[in-house]
């Protein structure tokens, strides 16, 4: 046995086992004559053990070798990778990040790895319904003609709409069409973090370099270069160079350009100089549609039923209908039994008892009440003029779609009121969401403020 | 006479083996899973404490470092953690996250998960987050963390039931070498907390105890391990005075 595993040993007796696992199980070694090179996965852990357990580590490691072993180098990497990458403190550029694995592939797929793209994301897989079909058409226009039709196109919606996988898609068809072109997708908060990096290694000018020589650039949440100077400015001249010389540039947000706050105007306001197209939250027909695309793909079974009633009550975003799929795959898996109504009702149970502890007539009022800028109190008021009634109506149509309280038990929680006239809400909202805009636009910002 | 133990003397390692599944088995297997490398790579964990939660992200954590995976166990509610902790993650192939209720709502942190998470997906990693309560109750205000947090199959941990605590120990005694009567197990399921964390503790309190007094364990030393964490008994006169109203 080696020193280092004997070391091991003494350290688990010595520490509690969160430290050990925290600091300890993370670090690989390698010994060579007289001393040990440590790993440790991170600058955080390197700092950590260095701070807190170098010199037990050094102690117990010289006395197990019988005085041979004199040093313990702490060192940031990991001994399998270190031939490759003998340190991850130099930066780690997006094309950096592939894995090994990835050497091996060739053609569009090899090119995906390096552009950071999911080959999952195509326009295929997505499920296109009233909520985003402008923003699908025009991802595909981009795909096929890059920089030539919109530039930028810039999608923004709320979260796990499906902002990601149309960019993914737009830049997947770019390298199907041209499997020679240079394709990047990341997060802005990678862009930033790479960005540091490089000013931290001096090699900022790579930095410039490789972005600013791609013939199409995605970078998703552009919310969060929010606050941060010196990305947005060497973002900018990215955004540039880009533009100058005709390559796609691909951006998300979860709001309209001119809303994104903390930005630069002239950044937002480039933002705004090609196509800006929004995602809406999907209906309850495209929710289900989603759910039987991620069920055919993971090669599940999934009857309409259960697709309906998952439909029904996930409603926030398609993250949580996936994860709400996932769970049933693993628990039909798990128990070998098919899934069925009521299966899904009874994996589900936790999952949907949180959502609805969440969402309380209460919760509901309070949220309406500051939407409308108006009172709790003015919602169970006797008031009836316009201005209070009609939030109160909407306040009652949400109460009823969200909650499984009657339409009684409703009418008391809004100051008494009779079960008709919880009715009479309903319907009246109903009518009005297809005739006027402006309270179709209230209704869906609430829903969604309510079951974010 | 009693022999001195040594202070280093090495605690068990984090093992699924120490893990009585309970009414838990389906999350023991999805976890068991995500430590060898298949199935969901994200999952959620809940449940109150006393459920196993810390216990079974220690154990994958283990189980895919014995599998010569690159784990990283972080307890967010240890002291002295930073966001930092999450910066640079390239090198680990599995990272569990403990008691992430402590750092929800907080936005330097939840920055942190969040560009944490994006790279871990991105690089095709594995994460296991676990906290005291649902998702949609954690108080983060990120709403592109909540959503991420929800894209993998969440699990609750419930609490293990009389019966199986009592097997727990059990089992975790013969695993250890002690050999306990029915009368001890029934012993400590009447003076513990069902908590089996507790248990296994206060197993291995009791394995250093029969070492330094060269016995066999008995309720004569597991009354010394557990009055040693008691008030001392009160008198009889003390309880009539209680029980006459009189505080």
């Amino acid at each position: 046995m080696g020193i280092w595993h004997q070391c091991l040993s003494r350290l688990r007796g010595d520490l509690t086992s969160a430290e050990f696992n925290t600091f300890i199980l993370p670090l690989q070694a390698a010994e060579d004559d007289g001393s040990i090179a440590l790993y440790a996965p991170n600058r955080f852990v390197k700092d950590w053990v260095r701070q807190h357990y170098e010199t037990r580590i050094i102690e117990v490691c010289n006395h197990l070798s019988k005085g041979e072993i004199t040093t313990v180098r702490l060192e940031i990497g990991s001994v399998r990778r270190a031939g490759i990458a003998a340190s991850s403190e130099s930066p780690g550029l997006a094309g950096g990040l592939a894995p090994p694995t990835s050497r091996l592939r060739v053609g569009v797929e090899q090119r995906q790895a390096e552009s950071n793209l999911s080959p999952d994301f195509t326009f295929d897989s997505f499920v296109e319904g009233k909520s985003n079909q402008i923003a699908r058409a025009a991802s595909i226009q981009i795909g096929k003609n890059p920089g030539t039709v919109y530039n930028p196109l810039f999608i923004y919606g709320g979260v796990g709409l499906g902002k990601t996988h149309l960019m993914q898609a737009v830049g997947n068809m770019v390298l199907a069409t041209n499997p020679q072109a240079r394709v990047v997708y990341l997060h802005s908060e990678r862009f930033v973090a790479e960005m540091v990096k490089a000013l931290q290694h001096n090699c900022i000018d790579e930095f410039k370099k490789r972005y600013r020589s791609v013939n199409a650039l995605l970078i998703d949440d552009v919310q969060f270069f929010a606050g941060k100077e010196r990305s947005q400015e060497e973002f900018f001249h990215t955004f540039n160079a880009l533009f100058e010389s005709r390559q796609q540039i691909v951006l998300s947000s979860d709001r309209f350009p001119k809303e994104v706050s903390g930005l630069e105007e002239r950044l937002r306001s480039r933002f705004g100089w090609g196509l800006t197209v929004a995602i809406e939250p999907p209906d309850l027909e495209t929710r289900v549609a989603i759910l039987q695309s991620k069920a055919a793909q993971i090669r599940v079974a999934l009857p309409d039923d259960v697709a309906f009633f998952v439909g029904r009550r996930i409603r926030s975003n398609i993250r949580d209908l996936e994860g709400a799929l996932r769970r049933l795959a693993a628990n039909s898996q798990f128990t070998g039994k098919a899934i069925n109504l009521a299966f899904a009702k009874d994996a589900l149970r936790d999952m949907l008892a949180a959502q609805d502890k969440q969402i309380t007539i209460e919760n509901i009022q309070k949220t309406v009440a500051e939407y409308y800028k108006i009172r709790t109190s003015d919602l169970l008021s006797s008031k009836r003029s316009r201005s209070i009634a009609r939030p109160r109506q909407i306040a009652m149509a949400l109460a009823k779609e969200l909650t499984k309280h009657s339409l009684p038990e409703i009418g008391q929680a809004f100051g008494g009121r009779d079960h008709t006239t919880v009715l009479h809400a309903t319907r009246k909202v109903k009518s009005l969401r297809e005739t006027e805009a402006g309270i179709e636009e209230d209704y869906v910002n609430l829903l969604r403020s309510l079951t974010a | 006479m009693e022999q001195l133990t040594l202070a280093i003397a090495p605690r068990p390692e984090a093992d699924f083996s120490d893990y009585l599944p309970g009414p838990n088995g389906e999350a023991l297997a999805a976890i068991a899973d995500w430590a060898a490398g298949r199935g969901d790579p994200f999952l959620y964990l809940f449940g109150a404490s006393g459920s196993g939660k810390t216990h079974l992200l220690q154990a994958a954590c283990c189980e895919a470092a014995r599998r010569g995976r690159r784990a990283l166990y972080l307890p967010l509610d240890h002291a002295g953690l930073t966001p930092a902790a999450l910066e640079d993650l390239e090198q680990v192939d599995h990272l569990g996250l403990d008691a992430i209720q402590t750092r929800a709502g907080d936005p330097a942190w939840e920055q942190a998960l969040f560009g944490a998470y994006n790279r871990l997906r991105d690089t095709g990693r594995r994460l296991l987050v676990a906290a005291h309560v649902p998702l949609a109750e954690l108080p983060i205000a990120l709403p592109d963390l909540r959503s991420r947090l929800g894209w993998g199959p969440a699990y609750r941990l419930r609490l293990l039931r009389e019966g199986d605590c009592a097997l727990l120990v059990r089992q975790a005694a013969e695993r250890r070498g002690l050999r306990l009567t029915e009368a001890a197990v029934a012993f400590i399921m009447r003076r513990s907390p069902r908590d089996p964390r507790a248990l296994l503790d206060l197993l291995d309190e009791l394995d250093r105890l029969c070492l330094r007094h060269q016995r066999r364990p008995s309720i004569w030393l597991l009354r010394r391990l557990l009055d040693a964490d008691q008030p001392s008994p009160s008198s009889p006169a003390d309880a009539a005075h209680r029980a006459s109203g009189n505080d």
